[in-house]
């Protein structure tokens, strides 16, 4: 421990040596570089002619585009309605995070600030949901929607997921939290608890609002198990089931596959690059995921 | 949502009365498994020929992804959202029937027509004597043979179904051949391939050897009796000494036989066209060996039905029989590889017509040596427990008790559905 | 409940226990009318959420454990009848569940220690604060906007069988050559192994972003009193730094343990339970009963079975 021109207001981790800067460097270059690997694989494999693809992709020129084409961006057009099921994943999930927003933040309020028969009920049913995992309720649920003759749409899709245990509990603590002096100060002119929770707590509460909504959509937008049980026909489905049974054509053209998968994450992964603070702070807010 | 307003769009336009609008053409929905591209993209052209040709009918067409296709469909039906017409897998048959979920195609088809369909097709499309679903083609299994090496270990080479070889003839001819193998595997079996292709492929050696899957000769299937019997032992016996024994080859890059790993390949009609390529005159197409009661090969494949939901039946027959036409069965049979399911279309095949290469596998399936998977809805199951049995023999574990435990299993699932009675 | 509380370090630890009761006063001054006006509009408020919940999350629950009694099959002609714990019986003696709760065992087993060691790892190296770091975060952290579906394709190629394969090519060029190209997939060792490494990852930037809001809240006084002390930087690290991360790190090891319980989706992609039933999971066998052979009753079963499991962890991790 050289005490050297440390000063105390400093991580205890944070400086020393040069050499343990050059290893702290070196290991996290090599971990980024793993991590990335994959993705530079895949977004080199879907640049490449298709009879490539494969031989090359263990070679160190699977990292780089040789001899670029977008001809598997075609044919990925060609193959698979991609539209289609890109517009499906925008509107169901859209959906879900709006709808979500709405109610749960709406609910969470009145468990936070007003008095009401069942209040405290509901609040130990909303903390007791929180640990049922949706795998635990998809079979019944499944069960309930066939028979009932509830297939192929959006709001089979949709619905399900907008209540959220989770969502409510962070819109629940926040809102525990917030200043009580500002509703006092609207109550006292007047307004409602509905006014006063839509012009005042709201426009005040951008935060939480942007956490669970960037939440909600990491959460469901890669949604694989519920659209694979209540969906049959591809107008329905959205891009996730999309990329699986593309794959299940045969054969595999492995080209096709990774353009399909580029042009399906490349939207999310740059609004995350540009947010990443954001959503590091709504994963970390939520402590939960999935 | 939008099929929901489609449906009260369709009831509304029902309550005008028909003279008021010009005839609307009446619209058939129709569901196919999105397997392979080629097989695709000639049922959208027949779709788009069968509706230019005539302004009553209009053929809708949907892809159903493989893979969970016969999951999707269940769960359709469960939801009373079948199509006018329906494509199922063969085996599936009687499950979808025994549900009551299909119609009888009698009536909905004129005779000559079903005349014309192979036996084996009309065979695996009835349950209960009654016919539920016609296919346009038909599968079937051979043991192709690299012709220069059989005749460098002097194997006698058959010449159709009736003098195929028996189990002890393959045996010495697995091992002259791998006394000049480099790596002693010398059979490929498809191991590369996944699920019900292990029952497609073996259950007929049961069969052969006097065994089954199942029998079904009773009201209520049973396995006991069938699957650890003694033929279906000497069978799984006969497979697992080439499996253990090192004859086989795993067949990861499904080029065994292409490139010349091994000289036998026991595989279906699907690859006729690539190891003709690969091997040119020396590809011979053998049956497969016999057990002791004659060779057996697999049969059935992808098959058309009409749900018993179906308002439009006539209309949706209509567009069966119109894919029946010896030019439209050509046409999928050239695209896919398959037999084609009417005898005049066959007998116009290049590939199988006689004296075409493939002419042993059009007369296993027209003289009664290719076995139907058993026709019952216990076979679903069934069939999954068999892939179990046989990567348990692929280990090595005991036959007797594998055979033993598979039968019982089996035999529970069909207690538990009350003999599969018909309800 | 406690083990799933956020722990986001800026706010104080919400106690969701009988705080909330008596945080909401009673306006002073109102007549009693307007009080029963404003809890019905509470109840208002509350309904469209609380309605949600209880028709698809408690109901369908309900509806498992009373499914798992009776001998239910999709689509079956067959009539319905109540066959008491016989399902449970099923379950809890078959071979391959036995084989699907194993394997979720080892995949925890090797996931949660693995996985968050790396992200601590991360998580310790991130915060050193060095400038050009926040590249290698994002590295990082960009797998957890991939869905699982497409990951298991990417890793799909990677894996690919013979020489070719990404990951074949790469253990052979370390080697020098000595490595046997396998088919990690469907090899009956290795396919459990290849689906850790795709899982581990996908999940680790989700720990590394807890454990590093958890670094951040450990008060500096602390570090700077050991240092101060003349502690080793090993010994701040045991004695500062760890205990300040207990709560995260439970937080962290407790999810990721129900999250190996829920392993499904790169399961059914990739391998199917196989080969020779290693890589089937409690999820993976409950999904393929109801779906693909209809036997949702014992479908049901497994799934009150795998929510004891579940709840069972949650309660281990809330009592530490």
């Amino acid at each position: 421990m050289s005490g050297g021109g440390r000063s105390l207001g400093e991580r205890p981790w944070q400086s020393g040596t040069g050499s343990s800067q050059a290893v702290t460097y070196a290991v996290l270059a090599a971990a980024a570089l793993v991590w990335i690997a994959p993705i530079v694989v895949m977004v080199a494999a879907s640049l490449r002619p298709e009879g490539r693809v494969l031989p090359e992709a263990g070679t160190l020129r699977g990292l780089v585009p040789t001899d670029p084409t977008l001809e598997n961006y075609a044919d990925v057009f060609q193959r698979v309605a991609f539209t289609r099921m890109f517009w499906n994943t925008l509107v169901i999930n859209a959906s879900i995070v709006v709808g979500g927003l709405a109610i749960n933040a709406t609910a969470a309020y009145a468990l936070a600030r007003l008095e009401w028969p069942g209040r405290r009920w509901s609040l130990a049913l909303v903390l007791a949901l929180l640990i049922v995992p949706f795998e635990a309720i998809a079979v019944p649920l499944f069960y309930a929607v066939t028979t009932l003759g509830w297939r192929d749409g959006y709001l089979v899709q949709i619905l399900p997921f907008v209540a959220n245990a989770l969502s409510i509990f962070i819109f629940y603590t926040f809102f525990l939290d917030f200043p009580r002096a500002v509703e006092d100060a609207a109550r006292i002119d007047g307004a409602g608890p509905w006014r006063t929770f839509i012009e005042i707590v709201v426009p005040s509460s951008r935060t939480v609002f942007a956490t669970v909504a960037i939440l909600t959509f990491v959460l469901h937008w890669g949604l694989y198990l519920w659209p694979l049980l209540v969906t049959s026909r591809v107008d329905a489905r959205p891009l996730p089931l999309g990329i699986a049974t593309f794959r299940a054509l045969p054969p595999v053209q492995w080209g096709d596959v990774m353009a399909f998968a580029v042009m399906m994450v490349a939207p999310v992964a740059i609004v995350f690059a540009v947010l990443q603070r954001w959503f590091a702070r709504s994963v970390a807010a939520a402590g939960i995921k999935g | 949502m939008a099929a929901g307003l489609g449906l009260a769009l369709a009831a509304a336009s029902c309550d005008t009365p028909p003279d008021a609008t010009s005839r609307a053409p009446i619209d058939v929905e129709v569901w196919y498994h999105a397997g392979q591209p080629g097989e695709r993209a000639v049922l959208e052209a027949q779709a788009a020929r069968f509706n230019g040709a005539q302004d009553s009918i209009r053929i809708s067409l949907a892809f159903l992804p493989e893979g969970s296709y016969n999951a999707q469909v269940q769960a359709s039906a469960v939801a009373g959202q079948l199509p006018d017409l329906l494509d199922l897998d063969g085996p599936y048959v009687a499950t979808y029937a025994w549900q009551g979920h299909l119609r009888p195609l009698h009536g909905l088809l004129p005779e000559n027509v079903l005349a014309d369909v192979l036996p084996s097709v009309r065979n695996q499309g009835s349950w209960n004597d009654t016919l539920y679903a016609l296919g346009t083609f038909d599968s079937g299994l051979a043991l192709y043979a690299d012709a220069e090496r059989l005749a460098s270990v002097d194997a006698r080479i058959p010449q159709g179904p009736e003098d195929a070889w028996t189990v002890s003839e393959l045996d010495d001819v697995l091992g002259r051949l791998r006394a000049r193998d480099a790596d002693g595997a010398v059979l490929d079996l498809k191991l590369n391939y996944e699920g019900e292709w292990f029952t497609y492929a073996f259950q007929p050696t049961l069969r052969s050897a006097g065994g089954g899957l199942l029998d079904t000769s009773d009201d209520t299937p049973a396995a006991s009796g069938a699957l650890d019997g003694d033929g279906s032992r000497r069978a799984a016996t006969a497979l697992q000494r080439w499996l253990t024994g090192g004859f086989v080859d795993p067949n990861l890059d499904d080029a065994a036989f292409t490139s010349g790993r091994v000289a036998l390949s026991w595989s279906g009609h699907w690859d006729f066209p690539r190891y003709r390529e690969a091997l040119a005159e020396r590809l011979l197409v053998l049956p497969l060996p016999d057990f002791g009661q004659g060779t057996r090969t697999g049969q059935g494949s992808w098959t058309w039905t009409i749900p018993r939901t179906s308002g439009h039946p006539r209309e949706a027959a209509s567009f069966l029989r119109f894919l029946l036409e010896p030019e439209q069965v050509l046409e999928m049979a050239a695209a896919n590889g398959a037999v084609p399911a009417t005898r005049t279309a066959a007998m116009r095949s290049e590939t199988y017509r006689p004296g075409a290469p493939m002419h042993v596998l059009l007369r296993q399936l027209e003289d009664g040596w290719a076995v139907p998977r058993p026709r019952t809805p216990a076979y679903p199951f069934a069939s999954s427990i068999f892939q179990d049995a046989f990567d348990a023999l692929r280990n090595g574990e005991p036959v007797g008790p594998l055979l033993r435990d598979a039968a019982r299993t089996i035999d529970g699932e069909i207690r538990d559905n009350h003999g599969f009675r018909r309800p | 409940m406690n083990a799933f509380a956020p722990s986001p370090a800026p706010r104080p630890d919400p106690d969701p226990g009988p705080g909330p009761a008596e945080k909401v006063a009673p306006c002073p001054g109102r007549s009693a009318r307007s009080r029963r006006r404003i809890s019905f509009t509470g109840l208002s408020m509350a309904a469209p959420a609380l309605a949600g919940l209880g028709l698809f999350v408690a109901a369908p629950f309900l509806l498992a454990v009373g499914l798992s009694f009776t001998d239910l099959r999709l689509g079956s002609p067959l009539p319905v009848s109540w066959v008491g714990f016989e399902q449970y019986m099923r379950v809890l003696s078959s071979t391959t569940f036995r084989h699907a709760f194993l394997n979720n065992l080892y995949f925890t087993a090797v996931v949660v220690p693995l996985q968050t060691g790396l992200a601590l790892a991360a998580a310790l190296l991130l915060d050193r604060g060095l400038r050009g770091t926040a590249a290698a975060r994002v590295a990082l952290l960009l797998p957890i906007v991939f869905p699982m579906a497409l990951i298991a394709v990417v890793w799909e190629l990677l894996y690919a069988p013979g020489p070719d394969g990404p990951l074949n090519a790469l253990l052979g060029a370390l080697t020098f050559g000595a490595w046997v190209p396998r088919d990690f997939l469907r090899d009956p060792a290795l396919a459990m192994p290849a689906i850790i490494g795709l899982s581990i990852w996908q999940g680790m930037g989700f720990q590394m972003v807890i454990l590093s809001a958890g670094l951040q809240a450990i008060p500096r006084q602390l570090h700077d009193a050991a240092a101060l002390d003349g502690a080793s930087a090993l010994h701040r690290f045991r004695h500062v730094t760890l205990p300040g991360l207990r709560r995260p790190l439970i937080l962290v090891a407790v999810i990721t343990a129900i999250l190996s319980f829920r392993l499904f989706d790169q399961i059914r992609i990739l391998t199917r339970g196989g080969p020779q039933e290693r890589t089937t999971t409690v999820m993976y066998e409950a999904v393929t009963a109801a779906f693909d052979r209809q036997q949702v009753a014992l479908s049901a079963a497994m799934s009150v079975v795998f929510f004891l499991v579940v709840l069972f962890i949650s309660l281990t991790g809330r009592r530490r």
